[in-house]
């Protein structure tokens, strides 16, 4: 074979108890190359690489792996052994101290001795090769916490890059990134490329592949479909080879007609409650119509998160402005008053901030909404199960029973969840902030579909999405934030993804006609 | 004992193994303390030639394990909620010491040949004295975010002090008429029968309660073979364990009276708003905020249950003591936490049931007298206990690492 592969995984097929995550499959990755893996929650993905890192090491499934020309054997507890080989994991879940260093955490786990203690001087020296080699702009002695979500990827990279990778695998490397963030990766792993480091690159976000991938394998249901080369694919081709069927359009166009305006917010300052020096929301306004989906867009650090968490009443601490429902002047200090008015939010965090995961599906639907179903004292379980079960059946959530821990569930239907307990309270304004992060395409779109039904149903929502394709494919009207300020509402007819990002990067201000 | 009424969803009609495969397997935690405890009871009379299973034995087994569980109850919510309370042995020892107090000095005084009218004020005082505790320690924790670990750890060096000012270094009889009751008191025979009889005719009746729901609600209902099965271990559990402490002397006071707690408190962490925002708050504090739960609230009141279940084990104490002493509930705060993670509690916050609890402070009591049957050294008690915890806990890992 005159092409030189580097990793040769032939054959590879892992059973779990009642189901096969991997059947018998074979992918070919060239040395040097970006190869991209696609696939749908569960098609395989994350087993494939659990395979390659270690954590199911040899003997555990079947087939063969051969890297770089000889048999890959990881033993038991082997992702230490993994990392030696040269084969290394970007996880999507950054995984830093926030307290050390960018340097600390670039060595942790092999710091350089001196005499039994840790020679500090090398070890940042080291730090800042490995950052300028690779052109990764932090500094070495910067404190991780206090570093943006982009620059932490890049503490990743260079903490991989650190053990002389030979493999880099990044699982959805851009899922927290902003567009510019996005842009500096990219060229980032060019620059990998260039300097003969080998990617796989995961992502659920197609278009991706089309930027920086060289090759494609898509995985359906633990099975190899395809791989080819990224030139000879276009995005039409890689959804269906990822759904195995026809999908006509990325985002359902609803039938709506949003009515008459029920949410105004006005002229809204708010300050960090910890710092009160700190401007968050720096004058917002903006209005709602029964029925409307309302995109809120702008980079990350723009203050969207911030604006609807402050609308929430569990951020910000208002300074001036108003906010109006129906025309009634709200005052919400917590989620339970935001709750009270009929205002729900699907938070940014799935994990983190929406879900308990340790508990049943029916206890994290319940959770919010108890008051429903208690008396003076007691909680009545038949309702409680009987509201939960038709949620989850509406919201089609694909589980046993509810009695299944949410930790168990993709992460698509972990997001079903979430909705289903944001919409037990029935809202009249339901916000839901990156309602799409990180869930796969055949879940993107049944909860477009959700968006697109509740709506009709007169539920006003509020959609903050760092997609901005997403943001055109499902709204009426588009807000655009910058810095802490409203600056534009789009009809979707005026929208474009350039005008967008003008507005967002502050290139147009509001005066300026586009 | 509260069977909790678990809802099950839909789930295909399987045999009656199999259920009972599922079953197991999805409550593995639960049945391996309980087969652990088996183990235990059964090394146990072996060693002593049965002498540990003698009516006799198994009625002062329980009723020393009274103390520690009453503490081992309220610490299951504290934990849960990813808490810690250092406090609650100190507490329940200075308790105990007020209590002693009042029926050895004040009542005497005041209200002589009122023994009962004695006996009640001093629960209502020493239960007071819990929840007042509680209202303070609850406060500061809750509502001046100093972390529950010190504001425990202080608390614990101050009860210490507070014990010695009452009893000046003494050691105060408490074991007047009425008051020895609480703890030493047992119920007669027929009255024994009487309580067996409603418990068994309410497991009963709340198993058919509980599948006419279902069945009206339309979801698919387990099958009844087990339920019946289930429903007639238990009663057979409550039948035998009536019929065996009658063997003695009849059903324990505080053996009754802890378990009439630890029915309300299951009850309460399964079926009231309280209770699962209990959990809530301990497996995913900040989901639980943004679910409208009023965090500071719910931290508060589980620390003013602990101080109030404190003062309930105080009282107890000092009955079944039958004196204060300067070194009351001396490390009973180690038994209690013990027993919550022995049955089942975890460290990390959002898990733990009463059920669980109560095993576990069965099993540190059955641990206790086994040891002393055959009388093993007090300092080897000490090793073995601290060996069978750990142990638990990492066959617990063990097994949750290779399902």
């Amino acid at each position: 074979m005159s092409e030189d592969i580097i990793l040769d995984i032939r054959n590879v097929t892992k059973r779990f108890p009642g189901v096969t995550a991997l059947d018998n499959v074979s992918i070919q990755i060239r040395r040097g190359e970006i190869h991209g893996l696609c696939g749908e929650n569960g098609a395989g993905k994350s087993t494939l690489m659990k395979i390659l890192s270690g954590v199911y090491p040899h003997g555990e499934y079947d087939g063969t792996i051969i890297y770089d020309g000889k048999e890959l054997k990881l033993g038991v507890g082997s992702i230490r052994q993994a990392r030696d080989e040269g084969i290394a994991i970007v996880y999507q879940e950054l995984t830093l101290v926030p307290n050390m260093t960018v340097g600390e955490n670039v060595f942790l786990g092999k710091e350089p001795l001196e005499n039994g203690a840790i020679n500090w001087s090398k070890l940042y020296a080291d730090t800042r090769d490995i950052l300028a080699k690779y052109r990764l702009d932090v500094s070495p002695q910067a404190v991780v916490k206090y570093l943006g979500v982009g620059k932490m990827q890049m503490v990743e990279i260079a903490k991989a890059l650190s053990e002389d990778a030979k493999i880099l695998i990044l699982d959805e490397p851009t899922s927290a990134l902003t567009e510019s963030e996005i842009d500096k990766l990219m060229t980032i792993l060019e620059n990998l490329r260039s300097h003969g480091v080998t990617c796989i690159y995961i992502t659920h976000k197609l278009e991706e592949f089309f930027r920086i991938t060289d090759s494609v394998t898509v995985l359906r249901d633990g099975k190899m479909v395809t791989t080819q080369p990224t030139s000879q694919l276009t995005l039409e081709k890689l959804v269906n080879y990822m759904v195995g069927r026809e999908m006509k359009e990325r985002f359902p166009r609803g039938n709506r007609h949003p009515g008459e305006v029920i949410f105004e917010v006005n002229d809204l300052h708010a300050v960090d409650p910890n710092e009160t020096s700190h401007k968050v929301l720096n004058g917002v306004s903006f209005n709602l119509r029964r029925g409307e989906i309302l995109g809120i867009a702008g980079l990350m650090g723009s203050g969207r998160t911030e604006l609807v968490t402050t609308i929430f009443g569990e951020y910000g601490k208002i300074t001036s402005g108003s906010i109006r429902l129906e025309g009634q002047e709200l005052n919400i200090h917590n989620a339970r008053d935001a709750m009270r008015y009929g205002i729900s939010l699907v938070p940014e965090d799935r994990k983190g901030q929406g879900l308990v995961l340790i508990q049943s599906i029916l206890k994290n639907i319940s959770l919010a909404n108890l008051d429903q179903f208690s008396g003076f004292m007691r909680i009545d379980a038949d309702a409680e199960l009987v509201a939960a079960t038709q949620q989850a059946r509406s919201l089609a959530v694909k589980a046993p029973n509810l009695q299944v821990r949410v930790d168990s569930l993709s992460g698509g239907n972990q997001q079903k969840v979430v909705i289903a307990k944001w919409l037990l309270s029935d809202p009249k304004i339901l916000i839901m902030d990156d309602p799409t992060r990180g869930i796969d395409v055949g879940a993107k779109y049944e909860i477009y579909k959700l968006m697109n039904e509740l709506a009709e149903r007169g539920v006003s929502i509020i959609m903050i999405s760092s997609e901005l394709e997403e943001v055109l494919g499902m709204s009426d009207r588009i807000m655009v934030m910058h810095e802490g300020r409203s600056t534009r509402t789009l009809n979707i007819a005026e929208a474009t993804q350039e005008r967008i990002m003008a507005l967002a990067t502050g290139i147009a201000d509001e005066l300026t006609p586009i | 004992m509260a069977v909790s009424t678990n809802v099950n969803s839909p789930q295909t009609d399987v045999g009656l193994a199999a259920e009972l495969g599922r079953r197991f397997r999805s409550n593995i935690q639960t049945y391996t303390i309980i087969l652990a405890l088996v183990a235990i009871w059964i090394l146990f009379a072996v060693l002593t030639n049965g002498a540990f299973f003698s009516a006799q034995n198994v009625s002062n087994l329980f009723r020393q394990m009274t103390v520690t569980s009453f503490l081992a109850i309220g610490m299951v919510f504290v934990i849960v909620t990813g808490n810690i309370d250092l406090s609650v042995g100190k507490l329940a020892g200075f308790v105990s010491v007020v209590a002693a107090y009042f029926q050895a000095n004040v009542w005497y005084q005041l209200i002589p040949n009122m023994p009962l009218v004695a006996a009640m004020l001093s629960v209502i005082i020493g239960v007071g004295v819990g929840i007042i505790w509680g209202v303070l320690q609850g406060y500061i924790i809750a509502y001046l975010n100093v972390p529950a670990f010190i504001v425990t750890l202080g608390s614990m060096f101050v009860l210490n002090g507070a014990i010695l000012l009452v009893t000046q270094g003494r050691t105060i009889p408490a074991n007047q008429p009425y008051f020895s009751e609480i703890a030493q008191g047992y119920l007669p025979p027929t009255a024994g029968w009487a309580i067996a009889a409603v418990v068994v005719v309410f497991l009963f009746w709340n198993m058919v309660r509980s599948r006419q729901s279902k069945r009206r609600h339309g979801f698919q209902l387990p099958n009844i073979a087990l339920d019946i099965v289930t429903t007639i271990f238990y009663a057979a559990l409550v039948i035998g364990y009536v019929y065996w402490v009658n063997q003695y002397r009849g059903i324990q006071t505080p053996v009754l009276l802890l378990a009439i707690t630890a029915a309300i408190m299951a009850y309460v962490s399964n079926n009231t708003r309280f209770g699962r925002y209990a959990y809530a708050i301990g497996g995913n504090r900040e989901a639980a905020r943004l679910s409208g739960i009023n965090i500071r609230r719910s931290i508060f009141l589980i620390f003013i249950l602990m101080g109030l279940l404190s003062g309930i084990a105080g009282i107890v104490l000092a009955s079944y003591v039958g004196y204060g002493t300067t070194a009351a509930g001396q490390g009973y705060e180690l038994d209690a936490i013990a027993s919550a993670i022995l049955g089942g509690t975890s460290t990390l916050g959002g898990v733990g049931t009463v059920f669980g609890a109560l095993i576990g402070s069965l099993i540190m009591a059955s641990l206790t007298t086994g040891l002393q049957m055959l009388n093993v050294a007090p300092a080897w008690q000490y090793v073995v206990k601290g060996g069978v915890l750990v142990l638990a806990v990492f066959a617990d890992v063990y097994f949750k690492r290779n399902r």
